[in-house]
């Protein structure tokens, strides 16, 4: 076949991804469920609007979200196909759960986005959102929940830590107006930053903005030379420092030191407090953040609110396949042997948790021959055992 | 081969100018002319066919034209929507020259700060896709965009808050109680080009002429949206109660046919002629509101509870409907006016009677995929779906489609009338879809306060009387 009949940017998954996949999924809800947090699925299709006001998504991810007139989009209201899921999962807690705090909540979906070329346009997310608990400890948890989950997983990631309010407090000082502020925010949020060229004018006694602010550092002491630049210039710069020292002086007690990228936070302009994104090596992997404005800007009360995604198609690349033991087991008929003792010694089986499939050709493993004689029991490579009855096919099984 | 589009309407005789002060005489292309497929006067290896100019930037960017002249306007709208396209823009002609701007009733809304503080907010425009651009730069929280055929100027205040229309004359705005809120574009027409082309082909025998008829203007050819708008968070916008029943009439070709019901019905607007039109005629009823609006933009209107009763086409209301199935908008009455057939259409040559042998004609020629041009797409898409084609696209068009087939589709869904135009373009009719008359729409389970109640029935009361008279 010469074209592909699959639509371009988007993606089969075959067997063995499955089985990634679901250990992946497997792995995050047993640490959700943990840790008391409660699953929900948020729908496919949301209304535009939900994401398009200022301090949602960055005018970048909007570009390329999938939006549509659905059938009853006589009303000149578009839908999209869901862009984010924290968006979403606030608009939930916001119209259901809004007496509940803290709401912990948790999910797997995918989300869309479109991307250039072939990348993949429908990414899976592991995500969590802790709705209305007190920060600190509410960012604390959600990265120890991260770290945990991607232990059990084999993968030892880097963890980075950023506060998007270093950025909002530079951009007050340089004096622009509400307007441009959201404009320069989004310009580095998509990468440029040229934008913070522009504004060293407007800061006399600042330190070079992009040299300072693109260095990685390390916990207490980066923090404490950041302070010592930006302090005398950017008034409002005190809060988000503090935020960002209280989550890593609490991370450092239990034994966690996390770099600190002041310009790590791109495409989300939800996040209002301190963030963190997780590497492996130079792949991301997740990342999430505090959104304290986000459930009020849609509708809800203000509540403090953090999450985090770990991202499904950065996973499946780095988790290897398991090597677990087979445990199937193939049974066919030969000689005259009757297709309903074969159904017969399946059902037996699955009732003891085997994985059997009839009418199979294999014969490795564990497989059982069906004849006008009886059964015939191998397993492993071992001489075949001889069964009169399902029963003692069972036993021949379970002790073998 | 270098193919060229060229714009029909308005840009016609200007663009034919420019081309011939360039050296390219295109034979047959100017003001009067209905023909679609030119040759360039000794140029062999230039081929010329004329659209509306909505869909030049379509074709170029769909890789069936090389070059094209079009208004910039149009060119942004598809990549508002669709900024991967490989269109390129290459220069400006300096003709056919306006504004695009975002204005709003006067009276309403002062500047484009007090947008944030409607809540809810209602854009329309024959360029949906920079209305949906404006909405998302401007950053609003929430708000619909009403893309309409025509006449955008006549929706503020009652049907929408802001518009956003090409603007050629200064005089324009105030006479229709509007303030323009944003410039977004200086509009004039532009050369532009297929970039793949431009990578693969050697152009420059054109694009030379072309471009030294571009000359060197300094404008601007980007989109200027608005910076964001503080909002009203989570607004709605109070709907206001109104006690009048609210009418639409339709300009264009049918209003003849509308006048002429309306009179057997014993109605008279004043300001709505057989000919003469202002955009809010006097009703002469107590209660009742009249509005006149392009026809494709009724059943819309209707569903969203803005117009209460229209009179459109039923070709109108079916694309609505084939959109929309859940649409309130539904027909009343049948005027039986206006008649035609809307059909679909292929080549003369093609060895099919109907649209089973089309079908197999062209799985037998190993064809993967069928492309069908539509001014109704909806309707297009329905229909191949209905008669289970395989792979198939629909290339929305608005006008000159004649031209279409066999170049540049294989199938025309198209309206006849007496089958001339068909035949004089080598077409022939292969399937009915159905036949399409003026009617009375109205939306369903809409709720009548007392006086719109009784306005309502007088309406329907006298208008079946010019339904049976047809």
């Amino acid at each position: 076949m010469s074209e592909s009949m699959r639509s371009r940017g988007m993606r089969d998954m075959l067997p063995p991804e499955m089985e990634r996949f679901r250990r992946i999924e497997d792995a995050f809800r047993k640490v959700c469920l943990g840790w008391g947090y409660r699953e929900v699925r948020t729908p496919t299709i949301e209304h535009m609007y939900l994401f398009t006001a200022a301090g949602t998504l960055s005018p970048q991810m909007l570009d390329g979200v999938y939006s549509f007139l659905d059938w009853d989009g006589w009303s000149g209201e578009r839908v999209v196909l869901r862009p984010d899921s924290t968006i979403p999962t606030a608009r939930l807690f916001a119209e259901n759960l809004a007496g509940e705090k803290p709401a912990k909540l948790f999910y797997v979906q995918n989300v869309f986005r479109f991307q250039q070329g072939d990348d993949t346009r429908e990414d899976w997310q592991c995500g969590v959102e802790l709705i209305g608990a007190t920060p600190p400890q509410g960012d604390v948890e959600l990265v120890m929940m991260a770290l945990e989950v991607l232990e059990r997983l084999g993968v030892k990631p880097s963890l980075k830590l950023s506060d998007p309010g270093i950025l909002r407090a530079i951009l007050n000082q340089a004096g622009l107006a509400q307007p441009e502020q959201i404009g320069v925010y989004d310009r580095i949020l998509g990468g440029d930053m040229a934008a913070l060229d522009e504004l060293q004018a407007s800061l006399p006694g600042a330190p070079v903005l992009r040299a300072t602010l693109s260095v990685e550092g390390s916990g207490a002491a980066y923090l404490s030379s950041i302070r010592s630049l930006l302090s005398p210039v950017v008034a409002d710069v005190t809060a988000p420092l503090d935020e960002l020292s209280a989550v890593c002086e609490m991370l450092s007690g239990i034994g966690i030191e996390p770099a600190i990228a002041p310009l790590l936070v791109r495409d989300f302009e939800y996040y209002t407090g301190p963030a963190f994104q997780l590497f492996a090596g130079e792949s991301k992997i997740g990342g999430g953040g505090r959104y304290d404005a986000l459930v009020a800007q849609i509708g809800g009360e203000a509540v403090p609110s953090s999450g985090f995604a770990l991202d499904m198609e950065a996973l499946l690349a780095i988790v290897g396949d398991h090597a677990g033991d087979d445990s199937s087991i193939s049974i066919r008929c030969e000689g005259g042997g009757s297709s309903a003792d074969a159904f017969a010694l399946a059902v037996a089986l699955r009732q003891r948790d085997f994985v059997v499939e009839v009418g199979g050709t294999s014969t490795r493993g564990r497989h059982i021959v069906v004849s006008g004689e009886g059964f015939l029991v191998a397993v492993n490579g071992s001489q075949p055992r001889k069964a009169s009855t399902v029963d003692e096919a069972v036993a021949a099984v379970s002790g073998g | 081969m270098i193919k060229i589009a060229l714009p029909a309407g308005d840009l016609r005789t200007p663009v034919a100018d420019v081309l011939s002060g360039a050296g390219l005489h295109v034979e047959g292309y100017g003001e009067g002319s209905r023909q679609y497929r030119l040759a360039t006067r000794g140029r062999d290896d230039v081929r010329v066919r004329v659209f509306r100019e909505k869909d030049i930037p379509i074709q170029v960017a769909l890789g069936n034209y090389d070059l094209g002249i079009t208004s910039l306007a149009w060119v942004h709208e598809i990549q508002c929507r669709f900024p991967q396209q490989p269109l390129v823009t290459l220069g400006d002609l300096g003709i056919g020259t306006g504004r695009i701007v975002a204005a709003a009733s006067r009276e309403h809304v002062s500047s484009i700060d007090n947008i944030g503080s409607l809540g809810r907010v209602r854009l329309a425009s024959e360029y949906p896709n920079i209305a949906e651009s404006f909405a998302r730069s401007a950053r609003l929280a929430h708000y619909r965009v009403q893309s309409v055929w025509g006449a955008a100027h006549a929706y503020p205040p009652e049907d929408a808050d802001v518009v956003l229309l090409n603007v050629t004359d200064d005089g324009f705005l105030p006479e229709h109680g509007l303030v323009a809120l944003l410039e977004v574009l200086e509009n004039s027409a532009w050369v532009i080009g297929n970039a793949r082309a431009l990578a693969e082909k050697d152009l420059r025998s054109v694009l030379d002429a072309l471009l030294e008829a571009a000359g060197d203007r300094a404008g601007s050819h980007r989109l200027r949206l608005p910076a964001p708008i503080a909002a009203r968070a989570n607004g709605q916008g109070a709907a206001v109660p109104r006690e009048v029943l609210r009418m639409a009439v339709p300009d264009g070709h049918q209003q003849r046919h509308v006048h002429e019901a309306l009179q057997v019905a014993g109605l008279e607007f004043d300001g709505y002629g057989e000919k003469t039109t202002v955009r809010r005629p006097e009703s002469g009823i107590e209660g009742l509101e009249v509005k006149v609006v392009r026809p494709h933009d009724m059943p819309q209107l209707v569903a969203t509870g803005d117009i209460d009763i229209a009179i459109t086409g039923r070709d109108c209301l079916n694309e609505h409907l084939y959109q929309f199935p859940s649409s309130p908008s539904y027909e009343i009455l049948d005027l039986q006016r206006a008649q035609y057939n809307l059909s679909a259409v292929v080549d003369r040559e093609l060895p099919a009677d109907d649209l089973a042998g089309a079908l197999e004609y062209w799985r037998s020629e190993g064809r993967t995929a069928l492309t069908i041009a539509a001014e109704y797409p909806a309707t297009a898409d329905h229909y191949a779906r209905s008669r289970h084609f395989w792979r198939y696209r629909v290339i929305p068009i608005a006008g000159a489609s004649e031209g279409f087939v066999p170049e540049d589709a294989d199938l025309l869904i198209e309206g006849t009338e007496t089958g001339r135009t068909i035949a004089e373009n080598n077409l022939k009719v292969i399937d009915l879809l159905y036949r399409s008359t003026t009617c009375v729409i109205t939306r369903r389970g809409a709720e009548f306060c007392g006086k719109q109640q009784e306005v309502f029935e007088h309406l329907c009361g006298t208008l079946a009387k010019a339904s049976g008279s047809a």
